[in-house]
């Protein structure tokens, strides 16, 4: 059947409602992650085959409670429905999929949707839970009352999922929904206050009614839940709890992920030089090998790490800590200008700004979310670390610090650490008073029922998190190594390519020299500094390649004697500043330029830090 | 369940006050229903919480305190936490209590 023929089915819901579930149960494998033409929002499409065989596309609309025009995400769902949304056909039908056992606020959504007269399936999901916890509900009433299909399920153990396989047999038997009403999403209050209360508490009542008419008892308080909240909200071990979380998910990133990360950095190496050996030489084998293989390797190394991250991250809000976690992390975060919902991204920026950035979209205000974005790339970000680690053997010496417990060594890497954390708390408490100013943001954090994560959405969301960082991070980095190879190429002579100092990347790094040289720099880091536009962890290797040392990496002794012949202690120490504050990282700028639609705050961002870094290192420099 | 039996804790314990009175959220002791009377919230900053359910009229009861010192509610069977700054803002009068309605928040086991 041609993809244009088959019906298309919407999913739409409040957050936490299953409806992520549902959606990957319907699709499977069969999805593809895109976003909306212009916008950050995520359009996930699926094809869903029918139990009779029949296929039918779904898409899972973001979570929404309203669809007044106040988040993108409810701009966008309500666009969808209505057909107005650019790139993606009107929905032929609708799954509307709540919470059960939050049924009166969930069913606030109802209305809106039916006033679109789409065909619609209502899923009362998480009836199992209703039912254990004392609730009930008679669906039969209720779909008397709506005028539409009404089903109780538990999508998370497949109960109902029949009745959702006949109701989309359904939409493929009456095809294309004919044509659609004039939209009727009058929710939309301008300016006045008095109105867009009473919609509300209109439609408050009428939902209030359809639950009693039919016989809704909701369910009585969850035993689990409040012994576990007593816990994990607990004055006291609330916030010792949230620390172990986030100690264990650093050890898993750091230490757990790096035999994985190993793994692949040998992969790529081996079957580099596999390539090497089966081409024969000519500018074409090193652009493959240096140039693309590298250029991918730098991204994919990464992988394992993040991968780690995100299914620490899944189980976490899959079970519905997080937001826990936001809520214990919310005073604090607010203090300085951000709040709860930002500490997600900034554990990530651990690993990776690119993920961090992306995942800065659950925070639900705009300028929230601008400010979280401003300051992630100062957490210190793997690829950090390579050059922390080469500059620190290089020149500090390891002496006890705090006894046998931490040495000079590692106080100097979890000094970086802070620096980092106090520029991102300095220029989020700067912005917030400048660019950003503005009233805080009402912080309302739902707390959903604690579930056990099953694994199959587990696999799907790391699956689908992986293919988004690549495609973001693997084109960029792709891209700008290939620059960079080219620029090691040119001037050729003689038909071979420049020793890299009369290179075009060796120019590059003598044209910087007068401008770092106050920062205590000489040209090899100035070119070192130009290469690891691409992502910082590639100045180890240009240094290598630049003081002739075979297979550099942050281990090399020779690479690190080679160092000290360069850079005085100063010059060390403003290094590691510099790389601390500066935005060396062109695929963390390629996905500030998508999700703040431009390039007014990437290009801020990146001269911002900059400059920091650059009088930073400059103090450091001179203090030292 | 009869209104009387409706916990009262803290420096309000003892006695249902006869005469519906306002208070703030924040001032609200855990485990006391209360319902919502006003949002003094700027317009902009209602309607997230008018979505979640939370709209005059509505019962509503603390039944927590976050480790920042910051009100967890129920609203509906919803597990809702805000800023005490935002509880500052919402004006509530102790429920009467001669109705329960479907959907009153049950207070917890304590």
């Amino acid at each position: 059947m041609e993809g244009a023929q088959r019906p298309l089915v919407a999913l739409v819901g409040p957050p936490n409602s299953g409806k992520s579930t549902l959606f990957n149960r319907l699709t499977g494998l069969r999805q593809k992650v895109a976003n909306y033409p212009g916008v950050t929002v995520e359009r996930k499409v699926g094809r869903a085959r029918l139990r009779d065989g029949r296929e039918i596309d779904v898409v899972d609309l973001p979570g929404v409670n309203g669809f007044s025009a106040r988040t993108l995400d409810e701009r966008i769902t309500r666009d969808v429905l209505e057909g107005r949304a650019e790139g993606i056909r009107p929905p032929d039908a609708v799954v509307l999929i709540v919470d059960v056992t939050r049924f009166e606020q969930q069913l606030m959504l109802c209305e809106p949707v039916l006033e679109l007269g789409v065909p619609t399936l209502l899923v009362l999901n998480m009836s199992d839970e209703l039912d254990r916890r004392g609730g009930r509900i008679d669906e039969e009433l209720l779909a008397d009352q709506l005028g539409v299909e009404v089903v109780r399920a538990a999508v998370r153990t497949g109960r109902g999922m029949g009745a959702v396989d006949r109701f989309l047999a359904g939409a493929v038997d009456r095809g294309a929904f004919p044509e659609r009403p004039c939209p009727a999403v009058r929710n939309v209050p301008h300016g006045v206050q008095l109105p867009m209360v009473d919609v509300f508490a209109q439609r408050r009542q009428r939902v209030r009614a359809l639950a009693r008419d039919a016989r809704f008892a909701p369910a009585g308080p969850s035993p689990l839940q409040e012994r576990l909240d007593s816990v994990l909200l607990h004055r006291v071990w609330g916030p010792l709890v949230f620390l172990v979380v986030v100690l264990v998910v650093f050890q898993a990133m750091f230490t757990w992920a790096t035999p994985l990360m190993d793994g692949v950095e040998w992969l790529i190496a081996t079957s580099g030089e596999w390539v090497r050996g089966a081409l024969p030489p000519s500018w074409f084998r090193s652009l493959l090998v240096d140039g693309v293989w590298a250029g991918v390797g730098s991204v994919l190394v990464f992988l394992p790490q993040i991968l780690v991250l995100f299914l620490f991250l899944g189980v976490m809000e899959d079970s519905g800590y997080m937001a826990r976690a936001a809520v214990i992390a919310d005073r604090l975060m607010y203090r300085v200008g951000l709040q709860g919902r930002a500490f997600l991204p900034l554990l990530s920026a651990y690993a990776c700004a690119v993920p961090a950035i992306l995942s800065a979209r659950t925070v639900e205000d705009e300028r929230d979310r601008l400010t979280t974005i401003f300051v992630t790339p100062f957490m210190t970000c793997s690829a950090r670390l390579p050059v922390y680690a080469l500059l620190i053997a290089a020149f500090v010496p390891e002496r006890p610090v705090v006894g046998p417990l931490m040495g000079t060594r590692a106080a100097t890497l979890l000094g970086l650490y802070g620096l980092g954390v106090g520029a991102a708390v300095g220029t989020a408490f700067l912005i917030r008073r400048t660019i950003l100013r503005g009233h805080a943001a009402p912080f309302l954090m739902e707390l959903p029922s604690y579930r056990i994560p099953s694994l199959a959405s587990l696999g799907l969301r790391l699956l689908d998190r992986s293919k988004v960082f690549l495609r973001r991070a693997g084109r960029v980095i792709l891209g700008v190594a290939v620059v960079l190879w080219l620029l090691t190429q040119v001037p050729r002579s003689g038909g071979s390519p420049p020793p890299i100092e009369r290179s075009a990347l060796g120019v590059a790094g003598h044209v910087v020299e007068p401008v770092i040289r106050p920062l205590g720099f000489d040209w090899k880091i100035g070119i070192g500094l130009v290469s690891s536009l691409a992502a910082r962890e590639v100045i180890v290797g240009t240094l290598g390649t630049i003081n002739g040392v075979q297979d550099a990496d942050e281990g090399s002794l020779e690479l690190q004697a080679a160092l000290r012949r360069d850079l005085d202690l100063g010059g060390a120490v403003a290094l590691l500043v510099f790389f601390a504050f500066a935005l060396q990282c062109m695929s963390t700028v390629a996905v500030m330029r998508r999700e703040t639609n431009g390039w007014r705050w990437p290009a801020l961002q990146f001269s911002y830090m900059l400059a920091l870094a650059y009088l930073g290192a400059y103090l450091a420099n001179r203090l030292i | 369940m009869s209104p009387r039996s409706l916990p009262t804790v803290g420096p309000t314990a003892g006695s249902v006050p006869e005469q519906p009175q306002e208070l703030r959220l924040d001032a609200v002791p855990l485990q006391q229903t209360v319902e919502l009377v006003r949002i003094d919230l700027p317009i902009e900053q209602v309607e997230p919480l008018l979505e979640r359910g939370l709209l005059p009229g509505c019962r509503m009861c603390p039944v927590r305190r976050s480790p920042g010192g910051d009100p967890i509610v129920t609203v509906d069977g919803n597990l809702l936490a805000l800023r005490r700054e935002m509880a500052g803002c919402l004006c509530v009068r102790l429920a009467d209590g001669d109705f329960v309605q479907d959907g009153d928040p049950t207070p917890g086991p304590r």
